[in-house]
C-alpha cells in the first residue's frame, strides 16, 4: 500500500530532476515538486517492525494534509531511507539529507544508538532532527535542532505511577522492564514517583529485548511477594510476561506502560492479558475530536486494523512537521525556528502539542487509565480486579 | 527452598526448548562439519508455515505438523542442493558463509512475505494446566519434550542400526573413504538436511504455539542459543545435544535465581567458555572419537592471490586520498568514512582468521572495547581524543587478548564458537557494568575527533584522518606479514603440529597475532565513538562481527588489500541497493551467496 507513495515519490523527484535539468532549476520546477521531509528508520533488521508502523501513520497524515488542501498549495512527501536502526547506516543517511537541497527537514531515527549518532551531523549542517520517538533524555541535548514530541518519561512514568499507587491502592510493587536507554530512565522515573506516591518497591528486573523466557525472572518476583507486577515493555514482551506470570501462578494485578497499548498486545497475550491495566495518551471511544478522526481514518485506510501507540506517534510527527513547515516554509533554519512558533496543533498524543523552547520537548500528554476487559481495551470504571 | 525447585523446573522447560533447535544443528554438525547458521531461519520458516496452516488454513495438530515437517524439509533440500552441494570442494570456510547468507536471505523472505509484526500462533493443543511445584505446566510441554527426546533418540537409533544411518557416520567420519566404499555421499547429505530441516520446521512452529508468538527476530536468537547448546553437549553428538540444551536452561535460570534477569545469558556464554576450555568437544564427546576438527590446511585453503602491482595500490591510495577535493556529496565521504572504520576492523579480523586462522566470530567485543576505552578516558579524566583513540586500542589488544587467550587450545569451528561467546560476554558485561559503563543509558556527548587542538569535524577532515589512520595500520600489517613473524603465522595456520614441532610457541604468536589485531579494531572503536558521540551496548553487535567476518572472506583470507576491498564492497552494496529499500538485504544476502558460490577465495585470494 505504502509502497505506491513511495513510487509515486519517486517518479515525482525523477521527473522534478529531469524538470530541473530543463529548466536548469527553474522556479517553475521548484512549487511543482513536493515539499520533501527525510526519514531515518528501520525498514529491515531487527527492528523493522516499527518503520512499517510509522508508515501507516505517516500515510494517513499526508492523505489528511493533501485533502486539506497540502502546504500552502504544494504537497508534502518523505522519503524513508532504511537505517536498520544502525549507527552506521543512519551517520550516512544523516550527511546524504543534510546534503540533499530538497530535503526541509528529517525524522527519526528509531532507537537511541542511531538517532544520536546522527545528531551532530544533522546539527553541524542545519537541518532539524525531530526525533518523535526519541525518549532518551540526552537526546535534545544534542543541539538546538533536535526536536522531540516523544512523550518525557518524566511527564508519563509519574502518571502510571499514580494509576497503580494512588488508584488502585498497590504497596508493594515488583517493576519489570526492559533494560534499555529508554527502560531504564522510565523505570527510574517510575519508582521515584511510586516512592513519593508511598508505595514500596519490591524488586526490579532489567531484560534484554531479545528474551523469550520469563518464567524464572517471574520467580524471583513471586519470592519478593509484591502486591503488583509493572511492565515497562513493548507489547510483545509485554504480552510474553503477562502470559508466563499466570503459568507460573502470579495473580497479582499487572499495570502496564503505554507502549504495551496496542492491538497485538491482546492478539498475543490472549486470556492472561485480561485485566492488566494500563496507562495510555488515547482510547478507542475517547471522545477527542482528533482521536476520533484519527482512529476512523485508519481503520478505513488499513482494512478495519486498530491503530497502536506507534501509529499515532508517527501520524502526530508529520502533522507536527507540516504545521511547522507551514509556517516556516523550505528554509532549513526557518523550519527550525518554526518549532518554537507553532501553537495548538492538534495531537493525538497530546491535545494540543505546542513545544517547550526550553527542552524542547513537549509537555503535557494526555492521560486515559484503561484495562483490558473481554479482549478489548476499555477506560477502567474504578471497579478492582 | 520450594523457590529451587521452580527455578530447576523452569530451567528444564526452557532447556526443552532450546533442545529442539539443537538437535537439527548437532546432526548436521556431525555428517558435515558445519555449523548451519541457516537453523534458525528454518526454524522461521517452520514457525510461519505454521501460522498459515494453523491460521488461515485451519489444519489440525497432526497435519499441521506433517505440513511443517514436509515444507520445511523441502527447504531444507533446496538449501543442500543449491547452496551447500556446489561448495563441497571449495575451502571449509565456504558453506559456513554460505549458511550466513542463506540465513539472511530466509530471514528477508519470511518478513518481506509475512510483514516483520509479531504473530500470535494459538496452540491446538487443550488448555489444560498441571500444577508442578508453584507454577503450572501445559501440554505444550510435554509434547515439545516428546518431540525432543524422542527425535533425539530415533536419530540415535537411526545413526546406530541402519544403514543410511551407517552411511550418515561413515560420511561423517572420512567422506572420501565413504565415497569409496560406494555411499552416495550427495544422497546422505540430503537425507541429513531433509531431517534436520523438517525437525527445525517443527521446533519453530511448536516454540511459537508455546509462546503465542512468532516474529522475524526469533531466527538469530534460536541459533546462538542453540549452538551453545550442542557445543556444550558435544558438537555432532545428538543425545549430547540435548543434554546440552538442558544445562543450558538451568544454568541460565539458576543465573536469574542467584544474580538476576539481566545476568542470564551471560551464564549461558559463560558455560559455553568454560566448556570449551576444559573440554574442548563437549562434555559428551568420547575419548576416543577422532579429533572433531582435522582442520590442519582444510578449514582455510591456500589459493593463488591475486597480485596487485604496487604502482595501482599507489595510484588508487592517491585517488582516495583526494577524492575530498573532488566534488563529491557528504554522504559519498561518509559512507567511504564508514568503509575505513569497517576496513581497520577488517585488518584486524584478517590477520587473526586468515594469517594465523583463529576465525573469531566476536570481533565487534574488540570495537566495543577500543570505543568505551576511548569515549570514557576523553570524558572523565579529559585525556586529547588523539591519545584517548590510541588508548582505546591499546586497551582493546590488552583485555581483548587477555579474555581470548583461554580459547587458544581450540581449533576450527570452535574457535568461532568461543570468541562468539566471548563477544556476548563483552557486551553483557558493558550492560552490566554500570558504575563505569553507564549500562543501558550508554554515553553521549562524547567530545568530537581532535588532533593536536584541532577540532577534526568536517567530513573531509574526519574521511582523511580515518583513511591515514587505516592505510598506516595496512602498512604495517603488510610489513608484518612479509616479515618472519608472519611465515610464522601462517606455519601455525597450516599445520600447527608442524609448526609446534619446529619450535613455535603457539600460543605467544597467537597472543602476538591478537595484539596486533586488538589495536587496530580498538582504533576503529575508538574513532567511531568520536565520530557517533553516543555509544551503548548495542552499537557494537553481533551483526558487525558477521559483516567483520564477511568482509574478510570476501576479500581473501590474511590479505590486507582484500580486507580493504572487501570492506568498500560491503559498505557500499547496501548503500547502492538503498534505492530498492525493504529489499537491499535480500539482495546483499543473494550477491553474498553468489560471491561465495563463485569466488570461495575471496575477491584476490587467500595469502
Amino acid at each position: 500500500m505504502s509502497n505506491i507513495d513511495r513510487r509515486t515519490l519517486v517518479r515525482g523527484s525523477l521527473a522534478a530532476m529531469m524538470a530541473g535539468a530543463v529548466f536548469s532549476r527553474s522556479a517553475l520546477a521548484q512549487s511543482s515538486e513536493p515539499i520533501l521531509l527525510g526519514v531515518s528508520g528501520p525498514l529491515t533488521g531487527p527492528n523493522a517492525q516499527y518503520g512499517a508502523q510509522w508508515k501507516q501513520g505517516f500515510d494517513l497524515a499526508l492523505d489528511e494534509i493533501h485533502a486539506a488542501g497540502g502546504i500552502n498549495g504544494r504537497k508534502l512527501a518523505y522519503q524513508f531511507e532504511d537505517s536498520q536502526s544502525d549507527p552506521r547506516q543512519s551517520v550516512a543517511i544523516a550527511q546524504k539529507f543534510v546534503s540533499d537541497h530538497r530535503i526541509v527537514m528529517e525524522l527519526g531515527d528509531f532507537s537511541s544508538p542511531a538517532s544520536m549518532a546522527a545528531s551532530p551531523i544533522y546539527q553541524r549542517g542545519g537541518l532539524v532532527q525531530f526525533g518523535f520517538t526519541n525518549s532518551h533524555p540526552d537526546f535534545t541535548k544534542g543541539g538546538d535542532f533536535m526536536w522531540s514530541t516523544s512523550v518525557s518519561q518524566a511527564d508519563e512514568q509519574p502518571l502510571l505511577a499514580s494509576y497503580a499507587v494512588r488508584r488502585l491502592g498497590l504497596k508493594r510493587l515488583a517493576v519489570l522492564h526492559l533494560n534499555t536507554d529508554w527502560g531504564r530512565t522510565s523505570r527510574d522515573y517510575f519508582v521515584k514517583a511510586a516512592k513519593e506516591f508511598g508505595a514500596e518497591i519490591a524488586v526490579t528486573e532489567g531484560y534484554i529485548a531479545e528474551e523469550r523466557d520469563f518464567r524464572s525472572t517471574l520467580v524471583r518476583v513471586r519470592d519478593a511477594n509484591p502486591d503488583g507486577l509493572i511492565l515497562i515493555s513493548y507489547y510483545s514482551d509485554g504480552a510474553l510476561i503477562a502470559r508466563q506470570a499466570r503459568q507460573v501462578g502470579l495473580k497479582q494485578v499487572m499495570c502496564a506502560a503505554s507502549s504495551v497499548y496496542s492491538p497485538k498486545f491482546i492478539e498475543l497475550g490472549g486470556e492472561a492479558v485480561e485485566d492488566v491495566h494500563l496507562g495510555t495518551r488515547y482510547f478507542p471511544q475517547d471522545p477527542r475530536p482528533e482521536v476520533r478522526k484519527f482512529i476512523a481514518g485508519f481503520k478505513a485506510k488499513y482494512n478495519g486494523q486498530e491503530p497502536d501507540a506507534f501509529n499515532a506517534y508517527s501520524y502526530d510527527a508529520m502533522n507536527m512537521a507540516a504545521a511547522v513547515v507551514k509556517i516556516g516554509g523550505t528554509d532549513r533554519r526557518a523550519v527550525r525556528d518554526a518549532f518554537a512558533k507553532v501553537k495548538d496543533v492538534s495531537s493525538v498524543i497530546f491535545g494540543k502539542a505546542t513545544f517547550d523552547v526550553e527542552s524542547r520537548r513537549v509537555k503535557g500528554a494526555m492521560n486515559a487509565e484503561l484495562v483490558v476487559r473481554k479482549g478489548q481495551f476499555a477506560l477502567w470504571d474504578g471497579k478492582p480486579t | 527452598m520450594s523457590s529451587w525447585l521452580d527455578y530447576t523446573i523452569n530451567g528444564l522447560i526452557v532447556g526443552n526448548v532450546y533442545a529442539l533447535v539443537a538437535v537439527g544443528l548437532a546432526l548436521i554438525f556431525g555428517v558435515s562439519r558445519l555449523i548451519n547458521f541457516a537453523q534458525g531461519s528454518i526454524y522461521l520458516v517452520g514457525a510461519y508455515i505454521g501460522w498459515v496452516a494453523v491460521v488461515q488454513l485451519h489444519t489440525p495438530l497432526p497435519l499441521t505438523v506433517i505440513v511443517v515437517a514436509a515444507a520445511a524439509a523441502l527447504v531444507g533440500l533446496i538449501i543442500e542442493r543449491f547452496g551447500l552441494r556446489p561448495l563441497q570442494n571449495s575451502v571449509r570456510i565456504a558453506p559456513l558463509l554460505a549458511t550466513i547468507g542463506i540465513s539472511f536471505v530466509l530471514d528477508q523472505l519470511v518478513m518481506l512475505t509475512f510483514s516483520p509484526n509479531p504473530r500470535a500462533l494459538p496452540s491446538q493443543l487443550p488448555d489444560v494446566r498441571f500444577q508442578l511445584g508453584g507454577g503450572t505446566i501445559g501440554p505444550l510441554d510435554l509434547l515439545i519434550a516428546g518431540v525432543g527426546i524422542t527425535s533425539a533418540l530415533l536419530l540415535f537409533v537411526f545413526l546406530r542400526y541402519t544403514r543410511l544411518g551407517w552411511a550418515v557416520r561413515a560420511t561423517a567420519q572420512d567422506r572420501d573413504a565413504a565415497m569409496q566404499m560406494g555411499v552416495d555421499v550427495d544422497r546422505v547429505n540430503q537425507a541429513v538436511f531433509g531431517i534436520a530441516a523438517a525437525l527445525g520446521g517443527v521446533s519453530g512452529m511448536l516454540v511459537g504455539m508455546y509462546y503465542n508468538q512468532i516474529d522475524t527476530a526469533m531466527s538469530l536468537q534460536a541459533t546462538l542459543k542453540g549452538v551453545v547448546a550442542e557445543v556444550v553437549g558435544g558438537a555432532g553428538n545428538v543425545p549430547g545435544a540435548v543434554i546440552g540444551s538442558l544445562l543450558l536452561g538451568l544454568v541460565e535460570s539458576y543465573g536469574v535465581a542467584v544474580f538476576g534477569t539481566s545476568y542470564r545469558n551471560l551464564f549461558a556464554f559463560l558455560l559455553l567458555v568454560v566448556v570449551l576450555v576444559l573440554r574442548p568437544n563437549g562434555l559428551f564427546a568420547s575419548a576416543r572419537q577422532a579429533p572433531p576438527e582435522p582442520l590442519t590446511g582444510t578449514f582455510i585453503a591456500p589459493s593463488r592471490p591475486v597480485r596487485i602491482p604496487r604502482w595501482v595500490l599507489l595510484v588508487l591510495a592517491a585517488v582516495f586520498a583526494v577524492l575530498p577535493f573532488f566534488p563529491v556529496s557528504f554522504y559519498v565521504l561518509q559512507t567511504m568514512i564508514n568503509a575505513w572504520l569497517l576496513g581497520m576492523l577488517a585488518l584486524s579480523l584478517t590477520l587473526v582468521a586468515g594469517t594465523i586462522g583463529q576465525v573469531s566470530l566476536g570481533h565487534a567485543a574488540l570495537l566495543a572495547i577500543g570505543a568505551y576505552t576511548s569515549a570514557l578516558l576523553s570524558l572523565t579524566l579529559a585525556v586529547p581524543v588523539g591519545l584517548a583513540v590510541i588508548g582505546g586500542g591499546l586497551m582493546s589488544a590488552a583485555l581483548g587478548t587477555l579474555l581470548i587467550s583461554p580459547s587458544f587450545r581450540l581449533r576450527g569451528h570452535y574457535v568461532s564458537i568461543a570468541t562468539l561467546a566471548i563477544g556476548e560476554i563483552v557486551s553483557l558485561v558493558i550492560l552490566n557494568w554500570e558504575s563505569v559503563t553507564r549500562g543501558p543509558i550508554g554515553i553521549s556527548g562524547i567530545p568530537p575527533l581532535s588532533l593536536f587542538g584541532y577540532d577534526l569535524i568536517s567530513p573531509s577532515s574526519v574521511y582523511w584522518f580515518s583513511l591515514a589512520v587505516m592505510l598506516v595500520l595496512a602498512l604495517l600489517q603488510g610489513r608484518l606479514l612479509a616479515s618472519h613473524l608472519g611465515r610464522s603465522f601462517r606455519a601455525i595456520r597450516d599445520d600447527d603440529v608442524a609448526a609446534r614441532a619446529y619450535g613455535l610457541s603457539l600460543n605467544r604468536y597467537k597472543s602476538l597475532a591478537f595484539i596486533f589485531g586488538g589495536f587496530a579494531a580498538g582504533v576503529s572503536g575508538g574513532i567511531a565513538a568520536h565520530l557517533y558521540s553516543y555509544i551503548n551496548h548495542e552499537t557494537f553487535n553481533t551483526q558487525q562481527s558477521i559483516l567483520a567476518l564477511t568482509v574478510v572472506i570476501l576479500g581473501g583470507l590474511g590479505n590486507v588489500v582484500g580486507a580493504i576491498v572487501g570492506s568498500v564492497a560491503l559498505v557500499g552494496l547496501p548503500e547502492l541497493f538503498r534505492i530498492a529499500a525493504e529489499y537491499r538485504i535480500l539482495i546483499y544476502g543473494i550477491v553474498l551467496l553468489l560471491l561465495v558460490r563463485f569466488r570461495p577465495q575471496g575477491l584476490l585470494g587467500t595469502i
